[in-house]
């Protein structure tokens, strides 16, 4: 019983620590909350279902092409929107009146073009599932913990090693630090927009082979993603697998002794109680007060 | 070199220059000095494109530069060390100064890591450090050598010697006048360490609600008190 609580831990802490981790990219640099990300995690399912059910073309160039499309969405966003609004100081709270509305209009299009019910992709890789240590998880969940690893361990190398990676690190740490240090900011944000949406579009695609595809299912798996996020102190990789591991065992355990409709209630608890506790998040430092 | 003409600027809506001109030539030191909220740190803002002008004429090398990016400046030579030894403290000194070279290519900023090495040796044995665990003293360096990595014609330095000691002060003094003999880069500087900054000067602007309100040698306020203080009233 515990191992299965934990490893369901790990398959609902994977698609959090995706979604938060690229909601962080983009967070970020951008510094205003993006909330088209949710219709980039729900259309990055429906590229596939579309590709696959519609145009009949195989998993292996499905999958790549829907993720390529959710990085060019998110793209497409920062530089037709987003990018104008920004060069004439558009105050945070107007962007993110913005992009909830980008948000709606995006959501009511993939309701027009393929309806509200749930959508399954028929698949070889939904399988009955096999025994881990005494516990089922189904291939597809296991490919859900396998991806968020590596891709976990690109990022972090990416962002790292490579000079793009350090730049979107310098532009989320000082921008105008940055500028001074002759980065142009604007490339570097549609870069966090490619990075951001192609993981975000990636963890769409994982969750509606496991459970399927529904036109709102962005906007919950943002929430959970934004808790996750919040409490890993919105900055570096490891706070936020700590928070993502800690959300999914507090809501496994939580379905396990009071029901799954509980579920949200303790991942907003949860978020409640860092907040009042420790705003700055899990590993996030204490900042001191000035004292003249 | 850099020409600034009437320029006027501000934040948001509260203007801080009023029809600010200044010159600096090839080779210089150039000093603006004045009392708090003269416009002296927006000027150099204004002048790196971190404010916009909102009147007036930025002028490198007779080309107007006024809607030049921030970066596209330092691509023309153009740098700025910013107020408070800002660096990237959450990043390694090895990493503060890549960043800094972000517009050069891998062999351009070799070459120039081996000349920020020669000028701060210092910084050579803590390229692993945290720059945010850095003493106040080599960041200050640190910012220094991050303004000098691309290989600048102009460097702007806002008041370096800002919360050092005495003893760091005359260090970062000595090694400003060294980089402007050895590298012949031209310097623009703002500090409020008046005596200090007129010892090490070419020519000096005092500026005063957004104005220049002196223009001249450093030598004709050393040894005229009486008209140093008034700059300050």
């Amino acid at each position: 019983m515990l191992t299965q609580l934990i490893l369901n831990a790990f398959i609902s802490a994977s698609i959090y620590i995706l979604i938060a981790v690229s909601f962080t990219i983009i967070f970020r640099v951008v510094r205003f909350f993006h909330f088209t990300h949710a219709v980039i995690f729900t259309a990055g399912a429906y590229f596939v279902f579309f590709l696959r059910m519609e145009l009949s073309f195989p998993f292996l160039i499905a999958v790549p092409t829907a993720i390529f499309a959710s990085a060019l969405l998110g793209c497409l966003i920062e530089l037709t929107i987003y990018r104008s609004l920004r060069a004439k100081s558009t105050p945070p709270l107007v962007m993110l009146l913005v992009s909830l509305g980008i948000y709606i209009v995006l959501q009511n299009i993939i309701s027009i073009a393929f309806g509200d019910d749930t959508k399954i992709i028929r698949s070889n890789l939904i399988t009955e599932g096999f025994n881990l240590f005494g516990a089922r998880i189904t291939f597809i969940q296991g490919l859900t913990i396998c991806t968020t690893i590596i891709l976990l361990l690109l990022l972090v190398l990416f962002l790292k090693i490579t000079r793009t990676g350090k730049a979107i690190r310098a532009v989320s740490s000082d921008p105008e630090l940055a500028a001074i240090s002759g980065i142009e900011s604007s490339r570097i944000i549609i870069w966090a927009f490619a990075i951001g949406s192609a993981i975000c579009g990636l963890a769409g695609i994982l969750l509606s082979f496991d459970v399927g595809m529904t036109p709102t299912m962005g906007l919950t798996a943002l929430m959970m993603g934004l808790v996750v996020a919040i409490i890993g102190g919105l900055a570096n990789v490891s706070g936020i697998v700590l928070g993502g591991l800690l959300l999914g065992l507090a809501q496994q355990l939580g379905i396990w002794k009071f029901g799954a409709e509980w579920q949200d209630a303790i991942a907003f608890g949860i978020l409640l109680g860092f907040l009042i506790v420790k705003p700055q998040g899990i590993l996030g430092k204490n900042t001191k007060k000035a004292t003249i | 070199m850099l020409k600034i003409k009437k320029l006027e600027t501000g934040y948001g809506e509260k203007q801080i220059l009023f029809g600010l001109t200044l010159e600096i030539r090839e080779g210089e030191i150039v000093a603006l000095i004045g009392p708090n909220g003269a416009g002296k740190s927006t000027a150099l803002k204004a002048a790196c494109s971190l404010l916009p002008v909102w009147r007036g004429e930025i002028i490198f090398n007779d080309n107007i530069i006024n809607n030049y990016t921030t970066a596209q400046k330092v691509a023309k030579g153009i740098t700025l060390a910013p107020q408070a030894s800002r660096v990237f403290g959450d990043m390694t000194v090895m990493e503060n100064l890549e960043i800094a070279g972000f517009q050069l290519s891998r062999r351009e900023f070799a070459n120039r890591l081996t000349q920020i090495f020669e000028m701060f040796p210092l910084l050579k044995e803590r390229i692993r450090q945290y720059a945010g665990k850095l003493s106040g003293g080599e960041q200050q360096m640190l910012s220094l050598a991050r303004a000098l990595v691309p290989n600048p014609k102009i460097l702007m330095l806002d008041e370096p010697s800002l919360g050092l000691s005495p003893k760091l002060v005359n260090s970062i003094f000595n090694k400003i006048v060294d980089i402007n003999i050895k590298t012949g880069v031209t310097i623009l500087i703002v500090e409020q360490k008046v005596r200090k900054v007129l010892e090490i000067c070419h020519r000096v602007y005092s500026l005063k609600l957004g104005k220049v309100s002196f223009e001249g040698t450093p030598k004709e306020l050393v040894e005229d008190n009486l008209k140093l203080k008034n700059l300050f009233l």
